[in-house]
């Protein structure tokens, strides 16, 4: 692996766990136990950044799937296939824990409202990303197909985005950016915007190390998998 | 010669090749009756009224189906290079694209309106609502299953995984247009007004026009021989 991105994805981990183990200790011993849901409302510090990160994740795929298909750059695949698996994991521990929350404070672990059905979707199409990228014998034909998969689901964030505001929903609308501010506590505020930044670190760390692992792994393949701007 | 003439000329030969070996259509025909006839059976009918879920089951049947059939798009053609051929001919990628999924439409149409039909009979539904109204439902909702299955059958035609990978890639989509079609269609049975169908139904268009455009923009990148 090449010393700057090793250095960079080091950084961005260690900085990324150093921030979480606070987030930890913000979660358990420092901020305010919220009146109404109780104690089961700290799953919140662990939801909303995971959601945050899974949607940056399937950002970024989208965004490099729609240049690989442009340019045909072997990087811009190599950073979907990075941010992919990311948003796989991260999207896994949003759709976890918000049915444990969801259990309290709605009485059910999973209800069929728009804004969860179009995530647990968003989080398929992307588990078929992997599928199709996987199964075609021809691997730059299965990148292009992932990548068009990617662009397809990707029509799907906004989507999400809007569905609380544009149906009748359970989940909870935004608290914190607000025309008129946000309107949590600071404390509140303060720890979640603490856990954003552990969750954003931690994740584009390991994109750093995904990314150069995978375009170290193409350097080395017999013959090149690479395609034609691969430098 | 015009795009539109180009789209005919393609929906034409597949509908011709499909008459001529029939196997996809009458696989398609024979897994509605026989979807139609499990439903039947694996419903308690004296606890359940049929016509309680026949749009339901209408829908699901005509989405397997087209599924199923979706798979099968593009083989005659592969098998023997025919489709390399006709991506060699000066028409466009969308054009190519339209007019697979104009034929596959056709087909579809056929199941849809078989589906509609036996599950009505065998579910003993006696006044369905009104047919106008189902086809107007059924219309833009077969456009997106026609749009979305063709795009994504070309992907597991090259697929090791085949037919097992197409639903998970079309399922996740089609959930919507499944969604808005099946509530739309239950409001038929029930009589309702089209003032409490149509919003549903602008929505089937928007999803069916969507998955046209985008299918025809992007199918040159899922044809790259």
């Amino acid at each position: 692996m090449e010393r700057r991105p090793r250095v960079a994805g080091l950084a961005l981990v260690t900085g990324g766990v150093a921030t979480m183990l606070l987030v930890h200790w913000m979660v358990a011993f420092w901020v305010p136990t919220e009146a109404s849901q109780g104690v089961v409302q700290r799953i919140f510090y662990v939801h909303v950044p995971a959601a945050w990160t899974t949607f940056l994740a399937f950002g970024i795929v989208a965004l490099a799937s729609a240049a690989y298909l442009w340019l045909e750059d072997e990087r811009a695949d190599a950073a979907a296939v990075a941010a992919a698996e990311g948003g796989l994991i991260f999207g896994a521990i949003m759709l976890i824990s918000g049915p444990l929350w969801g259990r309290i404070a709605w009485g059910t672990y999973w209800t069929w409202e728009p804004r969860l059905t179009l995530t647990l979707l968003l989080w398929f199409t992307y588990l078929g990303y992997f599928l199709i990228r996987g199964s075609v014998a021809d691997p730059r034909r299965g990148k292009r197909f992932a990548a068009v998969v990617a662009v397809i689901g990707s029509l799907n964030i906004p989507l999400i985005h809007v569905s609380v505001s544009w149906f009748r929903s359970l989940h909870p609308g935004p608290v914190v950016i607000k025309p008129e501010g946000p309107t949590l506590h600071p404390d509140m505020l303060a720890t979640l915007l603490t856990s954003l930044a552990g969750f954003t670190l931690l994740f584009l760390g390991l994109f750093s190390f995904r990314y150069a692992v995978e375009r170290l792994g193409r350097r080395s393949l017999p013959g090149g998998a690479a395609g034609p701007m691969e430098d | 010669m015009t795009e539109l003439r180009w789209i005919w000329l393609i929906a034409r030969k597949d509908l011709l090749l499909e008459l001529r070996s029939g196997g996809r259509l009458l696989s398609m025909i024979a897994f509605v009756v026989l979807a139609g006839f499990l439903f039947a059976f694996a419903l308690d009918q004296s606890r359940v009224a049929g016509r309680d879920v026949v749009a339901s089951l209408t829908w699901l049947t005509i989405l397997f189906a087209s599924t199923a059939g979706a798979g099968r798009i593009f083989d005659s053609e592969e098998e023997d290079g025919a489709f390399r051929h006709i991506l060699l001919t000066p028409v466009s990628r969308g054009a190519v694209f339209l007019g697979k999924a104009s034929a596959n439409l056709v087909l579809i149409w056929l199941v849809a309106a078989l589906s509609f039909t036996s599950l009505n009979t065998f579910m003993g539904v006696r006044s369905p609502g009104s047919l106008a109204a189902h086809a107007a439902v059924l219309l833009p909702g077969t456009i997106g299953l026609a749009a979305t299955g063709t795009f994504f059958g070309r992907m597991s035609r090259h697929s090791a995984l085949g037919d097992t990978l197409l639903p998970v890639l079309t399922f996740p989509l089609l959930v919507p247009l499944v969604y808005f079609g099946a509530t739309a269609s239950a409001r038929v049975f029930l009589e309702l007004p089209w003032t409490e169908i149509s919003g549903l139904v602008r929505l089937l268009w928007a999803f069916a026009l969507g998955s046209i455009a985008i299918g025809a923009f992007l199918f040159r990148h899922v044809t790259d021989e």
